[in-house]
Order: structure tokens, then sequence, then C-alpha cells
């Protein structure tokens, strides 16, 4: 029974990346980027627009990660409705108004560029940590603190662990938003590959368009199966979801 | 069953009604476009302003880029809009011609006959020149020595990693864009040199020093406003860019008066007077529709 459904389903994807192949030279796609001239332009925005996701994700994450954890302590717990909905703003902004924004006191270039994607990309992040630990059974904590567990212990023992899951979640639903919205950076100088798209727009150029847009699309996708890799290392096996189940 | 009738019956007046307003508004409506930097946003909202006063009612789609805003205009998503004879002339008809394009008047006649053939009919050119330019901080350009484009290239190559350049990214690709431009006057600045960004953004850029020299059009207010020289174009590489609405023939068949509406800015609107204008919207930061409106009354064009 299974073999029949692959066979098509190969043979489907053989027909969908032919015809995508059909495409790409028809629009002059591959002509575009395999001229000796334009590939090292292209691969300079490629590696601005790595550099502008990575800088900014790590950012976002130490910020995101302390956050979350800052306010599932006992003392600060009341004040993590408020804090949620402050770094909820800095998502309810449309994100080119946040690089408008952060233009207007950083200047332009990269700077400007990086803050306003770290912004964008820290609630997920600590929204998740939140969540997480505040999902961790209390039972689960009251045995570690009986085994004479200090609150470090728990943290990094129990509440961490069990929550990893969740917090990885919040990080990929950060990275592959932030990697589509890095595409926006152009507009304030701060390069990437955004620059294609817009080029593309502005010219009606669609091989530079979607030699903009192909890469991060490819980035985003590459980013959800390295966060899939990720969840293999950093959550315990004992919590992975036993085969079939549905992830959440 | 009265109050019911009663309803029913102011219910189709008012759909009559309606209907009937919204079938007259059709009439006269027209779709006006505009590209996407100040003189541009000023330009569509003049001409808008005209036509509202003799009761058009008036679509504004601004802020697309030039190639858009032809295929727009092609595809009749655009009415009328206002095209730049020497863009026309060398990124839509991919012309090269120096006799023609530095010549105002022949390369107005040049396009105006091409593009008849393509049901777009050129209305009177407005006479200001809105040409590309390059410019760099008035200080700067006089301490280093450069007054022309051929000093900026003469200076590039022998500093080849120094300078560093904002421009908006149509300018880059454009036939009458940066990349010919070095060409032309035989430079060549690293590509990590080259910031591209929002075309507003270069005067910003240049202002607060994150780059040495920008891209600008001459027309703009900020040039003068934030202390820049334009660069003296020695080697003659832009064509003239005269400012022309250029309306759809099937349009104005339908309401001829709109060339005659129009023509008031072709006659008064010169490159000093949008230059002033330009710098009300970016410098002093009014909106373009109260600046237009004020200088269109100063004209005695609206009351």
């Amino acid at each position: 029974m299974r073999k029949p459904v692959s066979t098509i389903y190969r043979a489907l994807l053989m027909t969908v990346l032919f015809i995508a192949g059909i495409l790409a030279q028809r629009v002059g796609l591959i002509t575009y980027i395999t001229d000796p001239y334009e590939y090292p332009v292209i691969l300079d925005l490629l590696l601005r627009h790595l550099y502008l996701v990575a800088v900014s994700m790590s950012y976002a994450t130490v910020i995101g990660l302390a956050a979350g954890i800052l306010f599932t302590r006992k003392r600060f717990r009341r004040y993590a409705g408020i804090c949620m909905y402050i770094l909820g703003l800095g998502q309810t902004i449309p994100s080119l108004a946040i690089l408008a924004l952060s233009m207007s006191f950083l200047g332009i270039g990269t700077k400007p560029a990086i803050f306003a994607l770290t912004i964008y990309s820290i609630l997920p992040i600590a929204r998740n940590t939140l969540a997480g630990i505040f999902a961790v059974p209390a039972s689960m904590i009251d045995a570690g603190r009986g085994m004479g567990m200090t609150s470090l212990g728990i943290l990094l023992e129990i509440e961490i662990p069990n929550s990893m899951k969740i917090i990885l979640t919040g990080f990929r639903v950060a990275l592959i938003i932030n990697i589509g919205t890095a595409a926006l950076s152009y507009l304030i100088g701060a390069g990437g590959l955004g620059d294609l798209i817009f080029t593309g727009i502005s010219l009606m150029q669609t091989e530079k368009l979607l030699a903009g847009a192909i890469p991060i699309t490819l980035m985003a996708l590459l980013a959800d199966l390295l966060c899939e890799l990720l969840g293999l290392i950093l959550v315990s096996k004992g919590l992975r979801l036993s085969r079939g189940e549905k992830a959440v | 069953m009265k109050k019911y009738s009663e309803f029913l019956s102011i219910m189709i007046i008012f759909s009559v009604l309606s209907f009937s307003l919204q079938a007259y508004a059709e009439d006269r409506e027209i779709t006006l476009g505009g590209k996407n930097f100040t003189e541009q946003y000023l330009l569509t909202e003049l001409a808008g302003i005209l036509l509202e006063k003799s009761g058009f009612k008036v679509n504004m789609k601004t802020g697309v880029g030039s190639v858009i805003a032809r295929k727009s205009l092609e595809n009749g998503q655009f009415d009328l809009y206002f095209e730049y004879t020497g863009t026309a002339y060398t990124v839509y008809f991919a012309q090269k011609d120096r006799e023609i394009m530095a010549d105002p008047d022949k390369v107005y006649q040049w396009v105006k006959k091409a593009d008849e053939n393509k049901g777009l009919i050129w209305l009177d050119p407005i006479l200001l020149n809105n040409t590309y330019t390059v410019m760099m901080r008035q200080k700067q350009a006089e301490a280093l020595g450069i007054k022309t484009i051929s000093d900026l290239a003469a200076y590039v190559n022998t500093h080849p990693d120094e300078l560093e350049f904002a421009l908006e990214s149509e300018f880059w690709e454009r036939p009458d864009g940066f990349k010919e431009m070095m060409k032309h006057y035989g430079f060549r600045l690293p590509p990590g040199q080259v910031k591209k960004m929002s075309v507003g953004l270069t005067y910003q850029a240049l202002k607060n020093g994150h780059v040495n020299s920008a891209m600008g059009f001459a027309t703009d207010g900020r040039i003068a406003a934030f202390g820049f020289t334009s660069l003296t174009d020695d080697k003659s590489f832009f064509p003239v860019y005269n400012p022309a609405p250029v309306v759809r023939k099937k349009i104005l068949d339908t309401y001829p008066q709109i060339r005659s509406l129009l023509k008031p800015l072709a006659a008064s609107l010169t490159t000093y007077e949008v230059r002033i204008l330009n710098s009300k919207i970016d410098v002093e930061h009014e909106p373009v529709r109260k600046t237009a409106e004020a200088w269109l009354r100063s004209k005695d064009l609206i009351k």
C-alpha cells in the first residue's frame, strides 16, 4: 500500500520541479543567477541577510529567554502580564514602522535594522518561555524541592528541560518571521536580499524578484528543519512526542 | 402592513438614489498614478486638485516605481500620471541617442510620437528639469576639490576605498542610472561601498555622514537646505527630464477638457518654484495637499 503512494508522490514532485525549472528559465532567473558579474552580488546580499538574521536572533534569544525566566520567578511573577503586554506591543506595530522608528534614532544602516529585527523577534521567544515554564507541573517542582534542590537547580534541571519544546517552538516562529522581515531592511540601507526584491518590484524584473524571494523561502524552510534537529538535541528523549502524535 | 410598505418604499428610493449617484460618480472618475518621490506626490496632488475642482472624482494611486507606473498606464489601471521625457526615452524605449536626449524639445517630440501609436498621449510638458544628480556635502566636496562627476571619477580611481555612495536600487539598475554612469565616466565603485536604500533616505544618509555621496533629484529642496552641492554632469550622461502628464487616449477622448485643465501647470511651474514646494514638503514637513492647494491659490488657479 505504501509503495504506489510514494511513487505517485515522487512523480508529482519531479513534475513540479521540472515545471519550476522551465519557469525559472523562461523568466531569465537561471541566466541571471549564473551571470559571473551578478552571482557574487547575490551571494553578498545573501550573506548580509544571514548576518542580520543571525545577530538579531541571538540578541532576541538572550533577551527573550531572560525575560521569560525572570517573570516566572516568584518575585516578579505578578509583573508577567504587563511585561508580556509591553513586549507584545513590539509585535503589533507593523514591521515597516518599527524599521522607520528605529531609523529615526539610530540612523541608517545595519544597526537600526538589527535593533528592529530584535524587537520584532523577542515576543514569541519570551512568551513561549513564560508559557513553557508555567506549564511545568507544580508537583515536579515540589519533588525537586523535596530532594533538596536549589532554585537554580530547579530552573536548570526541571523547569527549562521540561519547557524546552515550547521554548523551541517560540524560537522557530521568531526565526521564520525574522527571516522574512529582514527583507525589509534594504529600505533603511542595511542590504540583504530585500535589495533584489525591491529592485525587481520597481523595475518589474521578475528574475531579480525571484532571485531575492526564492533564497528567502529556502532559508526559512531550512531554518524550520534546523529547529527540528535542534529539538532532537535539546529536548530530552523522554519528553519527545511519540511517533504519529501530532505536534501542537 | 402599512408600516412595512412605507419602509420598503423608502428603501427603494434610497437605493435608486445611491445607484444614480454612484453612476454619476463613475461617469467622471479618473485614476491618477504617481511614483515614489516627493515631486511626484506633489505633481499628482496638483493635478488631482485641479481635476477635482472641475467635478472629477479623483482616485490617487501613488508610490510605485517607474516601470510599474508605466505598466499600470498601459494596462489601464492608471488613467494619467506624470512621466519624465528622459525616463521614457532611455528606460521604456531603450534609446541612447545623446543628441536627442539632451534637447528638451527633441526628446519630448520623440516620446510623444512613439507613444501615440500605443494610445498614450503626452500633454503639455512642464519646463522643469528634474534630472538625477550626484550630491556631496558642500564642505567635503570643496575639501576634496570635487566639482564635477569627472572629478569624482578621478578621485574614486585614485582612492578606491574611500567614498561611499547612497542610492536607490532603481537608480542603480536603470539604463540612465548609476552602473551606466560609472561606465560613462570610467570609474568603478566597489559593490561594498554602494549603500542601497529607499529613495527619500539618501539625503538623510548623506546629511548624517553615513555616506560621502548620494543620488538625488535636482528639484529636491533638501539639496540647498542640507548644504549639499550637485556635481556637474560634465560629460552629459543624463538626459533631460521634463515631466508631462501622460494620459490614455480613451480617457482624453471622453474628457477632452483634461488638456486645458492641466495646461496652467505647464505654464507656471518652474524648476525654481517646484524646488521651493518640494522643500516645504521635505524640510518643513508640510502636508503635500496643503502645499499644493496654497500654491494653486497663489497662482489663482483655484479659489
